[in-house]
């Protein structure tokens, strides 16, 4: 990959230049505008655009193109083992590489208005433009090292904007979490990159996917796929170590809508579907991550359900949509869980920005205080919100129904109809606790508080909206095109059973969802307690997050502080400390036993003497 | 003919010895040079008895010399005893003599 | 074994005797009589292996002017017995392990000489052993004098009488 190549070929040339222009201005804000917000915001747009540009270029010029692209220089040689640095664009990259430039540019957009007066303006927009670097190399990335890289980087962007307002405690300590239970994951992701590497002997993406991966060992490949998704559970926030992302909603809105819903955790579905071939080997392994998706979309669409929180609730149905992709993907379908992702990425923005603005307006985080402030009165934010919940629930004709029949229909497609009985229960579920929190603010129960001054939303945030908005809406429709594009037949659309009653299924499943939450919430005669939370075992158990959190106190406290801690204190006080003290006294003792030496005595002189001669003689003799 | 040398020898080494514990182990000056003599008067038998066994004169002629140097060196050696205990009052080798008042009969 | 042999066991058991007496007593004066009496069996011993000069020089001044010059001390200094354990543990310990390797020592050492040839006898007359002395030893001759000149000296400054007015000086 030579400057010539860079210059000659424009596909590479937009590829660098997308992935390198954020860098540039995350420089030149942190260094040189920190001090004028504006022009710092300015330059932070303008390369995001750029960005999205050259995306969008590229999706378009590569539209047709039947294979993937490569271009590689070599960047870590060492005998057997080479590593390079380079380009792959193939379109799973190219459209999640779009996906990512919209969003953050949107996002961006909006924060002009969300962000507005806050004395880190600067600062924001330098880690926005660090994050879209990151992400969009990322995504580019030809080799699993480079992806690793580039992975990491992301969680730093992560835990910069989580923290972001980290003279709020819970804000940094947030962040902190963030950043140490993915670092978990991505222990296990390094790990399986070192199985991968002497197994198959390469960690290039397209070899890892076509012949280097037939030739491994198939317990060593099983092993490196498990180790990899640990990456992916840590990154993408499911079961265990799915507790990191609710709380990580301390950071601003906006960075929740861009990170934590749309892009980052998606990061995690987006390696899945990168290695779809390399992982497709081992059924074994491809088991296991539909369990781990089942629960995790389970498990958090249980959480949901009595979360009082706007932003909790959208994390936690985050965390459950990013299981059901992963679900669509270990079911065997590439292009179901790839297609979710995209439009996932479009209606969670739009519930995360609408819920950024009714939180700017209001001041609070609380549905019920939302609605008892008569949150509904800001129209745009509420009909998006209404829009993106139902694109949320699965409900036609909206991007969110064919993304998710797409996935039921794998999941029809396997062998033990317990997966498809989880996703179904899982749409039912949605629906319910989307629903919950729309009608809680529709319909307030209690005293309405007086109506503030009206202050309108803001272009910034408004234009945002609407056009996520119309990406929700018509994002459904481009299903065909898109598998075309991803797979080469449009048949990859509904790769499975044709079960002609599925997509019903689905909706009746929606609409019962949402009819149970009308009944318990919006009726108005209804006392807007939910089914869940009339159990209060049941209550306490979903709001605690099923006592994960409580468990990783435990076991930290147990191992780390009592364990590990209480070991290091007690070798540092008995050991090393003990130590020294003991070698000091003896020190002095034997200082004492060899001051009687010398006591001035002649006589001990002369014995000492007459024991040198003997010995003298004794040596002379022997 | 007489004994051996070796057996000369025996003698010369167990006296010494004896001399020996003498000043290691008696807690007074003047045994301490008692002892000195008691190995001086060793070297000598042993020197003499060289002298027979390689019938050559040098080893009386030494033995000669021992003699001489004791001499001097009891004296000079009781001398300082008698100064030591004049300032101390005791003739113990230990450290403990302190300091007793002048001995008016010295 | 001939009688001088057997005259050499004895006069070897009488010193070994008395010296171990000599060193084992508390009076002072019991002591160095003891040691009298062993010097006279070292001066006999002389005699017997063939030195005559040295036996009269040791019983005239090694017996005679060392030892009654010790007794001259002894009396002088008016000493007391020492009421104290005779030989402490702590000093007799170490010793006695050295006794221990000096016998060792010994042994080796002596196994090594022939063990059989008995030594002849022999005498040096006293006229011969003299001029051997001063001439084949003349120097020594002259460095022991000196040597005795020195200790002369050095006895007399050391055993001067102190006056009081010449401690200030002192």
């Amino acid at each position: 990959m030579t400057t010539i190549a860079l210059m000659t070929d424009a596909n590479l040339a937009a590829a660098a230049v997308s992935c390198a222009v954020p860098l540039l201005a995350f420089g030149l804000v942190m260094v040189a505008t920190r001090r004028h917000p504006r022009l710092s915001a300015g330059i932070s747009i303008a390369a995001v655009s750029l960005s999205l540009l050259g995306a969008v270029f590229l999706l378009a010029s590569n539209w047709h193109a039947p294979a993937p692209q490569v271009w590689s220089a070599a960047w870590l040689v060492s005998d057997a083992v080479q590593i390079p640095l380079g380009v792959l664009l193939d379109p799973v990259s190219l459209l999640m590489m779009t996906v990512v430039a919209a969003i953050c540019l949107l996002v961006q957009i909006y924060s002009l208005g969300y962000m507005a007066g806050d004395p880190g303006f600067s600062r924001y927009y330098a880690f926005m433009s660090l994050f879209a670097w990151a992400m969009l190399s990322l995504t580019l990335s030809s080799s699993l090292f480079q992806l690793y890289v580039f992975w990491e980087l992301v969680g730093l962007a992560s835990y910069l904007l989580i923290g972001f307002w980290f003279e709020k405690f819970s804000a940094s300590q947030a962040g902190k979490k963030a950043f140490v239970m993915t670092r978990l994951g991505d222990v296990a992701f390094m790990l399986g990159l070192f199985v991968l590497l002497v197994g198959a002997g390469t960690l290039d993406v397209t070899a890892v996917n076509g012949k280097a991966a037939a030739q491994m060992d198939p317990a060593a490949l099983t092993l490196a796929a498990l180790l990899i998704f640990g990456g992916i559970v840590g990154k993408s926030a499911q079961f265990p170590l799915l507790t990191w992302l609710p709380d990580a909603m301390e950071g601003p809105t906006p960075v929740s809508a861009l990170l934590h819903s749309a892009t980052m955790v998606a990061a995690g579905v987006f390696l899945f579907a990168r290695l779809f071939p390399f992982f497709s080997q081992s059924p074994a392994a491809m088991s296991v991550f539909l369990a781990i998706g089942t629960v995790s979309m389970l498990l958090s669409s249980t959480m949901a359900m009595v979360s009082r929180d706007i932003k909790q609730v959208w994390a936690y149905s985050t965390v459950s949509q990013l299981g059901f992709m992963i679900m669509g993907l270990a079911a065997g379908s590439y292009f179901a869980g790839v297609f979710h992702l995209t439009t996932h990425a479009g209606f969670k923005a739009l519930l995360f920005l609408c819920s950024g603005v009714v939180i700017h307006a209001l001041g609070t985080n609380d549905m019920f205080e939302i609605a008892r402030k008569n949150g509904r009165r800001l129209k745009l934010a509420m009909v998006c919100m209404t829009l993106a919940a139902a694109a949320l629930s699965g409900i036609p004709p909206l991007s969110g129904f064919f993304s998710k029949e797409s996935i039921l229909v794998a999941l029809a497609g396997l062998d033990n109809p317990i997966w498809f009985a989880a996703g179904l229960l899982g749409v039912f579920l949605t629906a319910y606790y989307a629903f919950r929190l729309i009608f809680i603010i529709l319909f307030p129960r209690s005293e309405l508080a007086e109506p503030e001054a009206e202050h309108g939303i803001g272009t910034a945030m408004g234009s945002a909206l609407v056009i996520l908005a119309a990406a929700t809406l018509g994002l459904g429709f481009a299903e065909a095109p898109l598998a075309r594009f991803l797979s080469g037949d449009p048949a990859a659309a509904h790769a499975g059973p044709h079960l002609p009653w599925l997509p019903y299924a689905g909706i009746g499943l929606a609409a019962g969802g949402l009819l149970l939450a009308w009944f318990e919430f919006g009726r108005p005669a209804a006392d807007q307690k939910g089914f869940v939370e009339r159990v209060p075992a049941l209550e306490a158990l979903f709001a605690n997050r099923w006592y994960i959190d409580a468990f990783y106190a435990r076991m930290v406290s147990r191992l780390v502080d009592r364990g590990v801690a209480w070991l290091c204190a007690k070798t540092d006080q008995r050991v090393i400390d003990a130590g020294l003290d003991a070698a000091s006294r003896n020190l002095i003792r034997s200082s004492g036993v060899l001051s009687t030496l010398q006591s001035g005595m002649i006589q001990h002189r002369l014995l000492v003497l007459f024991a040198v001669v003997v010995m003298l003689g004794l040596y002379f003799i022997a | 003919m007489i004994v051996p040398y070796s057996h000369i020898l025996a003698l010369a080494g167990i006296v010494f010895l004896l001399g020996m514990i003498c000043t290691v182990t008696r807690r007074n000056l003047i045994l301490m040079l008692l002892g000195l003599e008691i190995m001086l008067n060793a070297a000598a038998i042993a020197l003499v008895g060289a002298s027979l066994r390689w019938m050559a004169m040098d080893g009386q002629a030494m033995a000669l010399f021992i003699v001489v140097v004791a001499a001097g060196e009891v004296s000079l050696g009781l001398a300082l005893i008698v100064c030591v205990h004049r300032s101390t009052g005791s003739v113990d080798p230990a450290l403990e003599n302190r300091s007793a008042p002048e001995n008016p009969s010295a | 074994m001939t009688i001088y042999s057997a005259i050499f066991y004895l006069l070897a058991a009488v010193i070994v005797a008395t010296t171990a007496l000599a060193i084992t007593r508390r009076n002072m004066v019991h002591a160095v009589v003891y040691l009298v009496v062993s010097f006279f069996g070292s001066a006999l011993l002389f005699y017997l292996l063939g030195a005559p000069f040295l036996a009269a020089l040791e019983v005239i001044i090694y017996a005679g002017a060392i030892m009654v010059l010790f007794l001259f001390i002894v009396m002088m200094l008016r000493i007391e017995e020492s009421k104290r354990q005779l030989f402490p543990l702590r000093q007799w310990i170490p010793a006695a392990v050295i006794c221990v390797g000096y016998l060792a020592v010994l042994a080796a050492m002596i196994s090594g000489i022939e063990a059989d040839r008995p030594v002849q006898i022999a005498v040096a007359l006293p006229a011969a052993f003299s001029v051997w002395v001063f001439r084949q030893g003349w120097l020594v001759v002259e460095v022991a004098s000196m040597l005795l000149l020195v200790t002369l000296v050095g006895a007399l400054v050391i055993g001067r009488p102190v006056k009081p007015d010449e401690t200030a000086d002192k």
